[in-house]
């Protein structure tokens, strides 16, 4: 099935403060150098502090702090437990673009935040998990390992073309030499990960932030955003009509100014497919900040804003976005298997008037929190945020009207 | 920490037996799959060792 939200056959990067300072001289080693210099060699206690003194999250989706992670590797290390790195650019999400913006014109950026860990950890490999679903930034990525010379290997995989293929778990698994799906994690990767070492996994983005830290230090990342959350983050933006488009702000940015005033009143999509809807007086509230967002029912996620405007029906996009999700289930989970295609019928059945709201939280209920990945989960948060922040627009169905298109709109199939 | 039964969701193939053997805290959802309902009590400790051993798809754990 063809995700409602495409894979982008080419993405707009604008220039940013600090990830993205400099693209204009394009991706290559040299002009990486010219820039950042050489990779400073760090040791694990000075990884920790520079990563923990700017209270750096990972960018994956779950703002999870970088340095608990680093220290729960640390604390499972040892000579005979050799730790990992991985990089994760995988960005199953459609709507997403900042993996692949960072993979286009800052791949260098995004090694060194890992092989300078690998150094401080005495790790010896650092695997580099490439998306299956985007190929020009597959190809830049080869491209940067290929012009590479690093004191440990750099090993490639392509992840598979699947939206849960980026979990933690999946990629774990996938460079495990197993099927690149998710598994029942008893452990953390940080204390058993690729093939039960301990296992530092982050998303590309995160990574570029570690090397942006290793280069330059705090006092330079903490010239952007706030004293409470120092540095920028990068948000994938999509709208009607334009070319999706990836763009660096610091924290505490308002979101609108991301966007184009001619969405001004349309509901927006924050986190992507399983992210939150919010009306627009929300979002022309926030600010860009993990605690702010969370505090207000909008995680920040991995930075995706998807505006479809004025024209399009959020509970119709929900429902294409649901079957969707549905069909990219591992289908190894029997409540994510069973239930997921469950929910998208009862919201075609919201959709077309005849099926109401209870049935969906039924089943909402039934598969949350109820398999081996996130993957039911996020889907819940997709599908409850609809109802909480747009229940005009879903009420107008129940009596054959839509907010947005006026008369019902038909669902392609 | 209270123990807790935790389903090994890819493993499981909703047989059921945790059901049979551990009613109270283990219901079934409308697939078949298990529903665990509360914490691993004192007095169910026995009953859950038993359903661990007896799952015929090693999907269960007590953990915590």
């Amino acid at each position: 099935m063809r995700p409602p939200v495409p894979f982008p056959d080419q993405i707009r990067v604008h220039p940013g403060p600090a990830l993205l300072s400099g693209i204009e001289r394009g991706p290559s080693l040299a002009a990486h150098r010219s820039q950042h210099g050489a990779v400073p060699r760090l040791d694990s206690a000075a990884l920790t502090d520079v990563v923990s003194s700017v209270g750096l999250r990972g960018r994956g989706g779950a703002a999870f702090p970088f340095g608990i992670k680093l220290g729960a590797v640390l604390d499972r290390a040892g000579r005979t437990r050799r730790p990992v790195v991985v990089v994760n650019a995988s960005e199953g999400e459609p709507a997403s673009s900042k993996d692949s913006a960072l993979a286009l014109t800052r791949p260098h950026l995004v090694i060194d935040g890992a092989v300078a860990s690998a150094v401080a950890l005495r790790a010896q490999e650092v695997h580099i998990v490439l998306p299956g679903d985007r190929p020009p930034a597959a190809a830049a990525l080869r491209r940067a390992i290929a012009e590479r010379d690093d004191p440990v290997e750099l090993i490639e995989h392509t992840a598979a073309r699947r939206f849960v293929a980026g979990q933690s778990k999946a990629v774990s698994e996938l460079i495990s030499g197993r099927p690149n799906l998710p598994v029942t994690s008893w452990q953390p990767e940080a204390t058993s990960g690729v093939g039960g070492r301990p296992t530092l996994l982050s998303n590309a983005e995160t990574w570029a932030h570690v090397g942006l830290l290793v280069h330059h230090g705090t006092a330079a990342y903490r010239r952007f955003g706030t004293s409470a959350e120092p540095g920028t983050a990068l948000l994938s933006v999509t709208t009607p009509g334009a070319v999706p488009s990836v763009h660096e702000v610091e924290y505490a940015t308002r979101m609108r100014d991301v966007l184009p005033t001619t969405l001004a009143g349309a509901p927006v999509l924050i986190g992507g497919f399983h992210g939150s809807w919010a009306t627009w007086d929300t979002v022309a509230s926030l600010r860009v900040s993990v605690p702010g967002m969370r505090s207000l029912g909008v995680a920040l996620g991995a930075g995706v804003v998807h505006a479809p405007g004025h024209g399009t029906c959020p509970l119709a996009l929900t429902v294409r976005i649901t079957d969707y999700l549905a069909s990219q289930s591992a289908g190894r989970c029997g409540p994510c298997l069973n239930g997921l295609p469950a929910l998208a019928l009862a919201l075609h059945l919201v959709l077309d008037g005849s099926g109401g709201r209870d049935r969906v939280e039924e089943l909402a209920t039934l598969v949350v929190r109820r398999g081996a990945c996130a993957h039911p989960d996020g889907t819940v948060r997709l599908v409850r945020s609809l109802f909480t922040a747009l229940p005009g627009e879903v009420s107008a169905h129940a009596t054959g009207g839509c907010v947005a298109t006026g008369p019902m709109e038909r669902l392609a199939s | 920490m209270t123990r807790q039964l935790r389903v090994d969701w890819p493993a499981c193939q909703a047989r059921g037996l945790c059901h049979e053997l551990l009613p109270e805290i283990v219901d079934l959802d409308e697939w078949g799959y298990p529903i665990v309902t509360g914490p691993v009590t004192d007095d169910l400790r026995g009953d859950a060792a038993t359903a661990v051993r007896a799952c015929p798809r090693l999907a269960l754990r007590v953990v915590g």
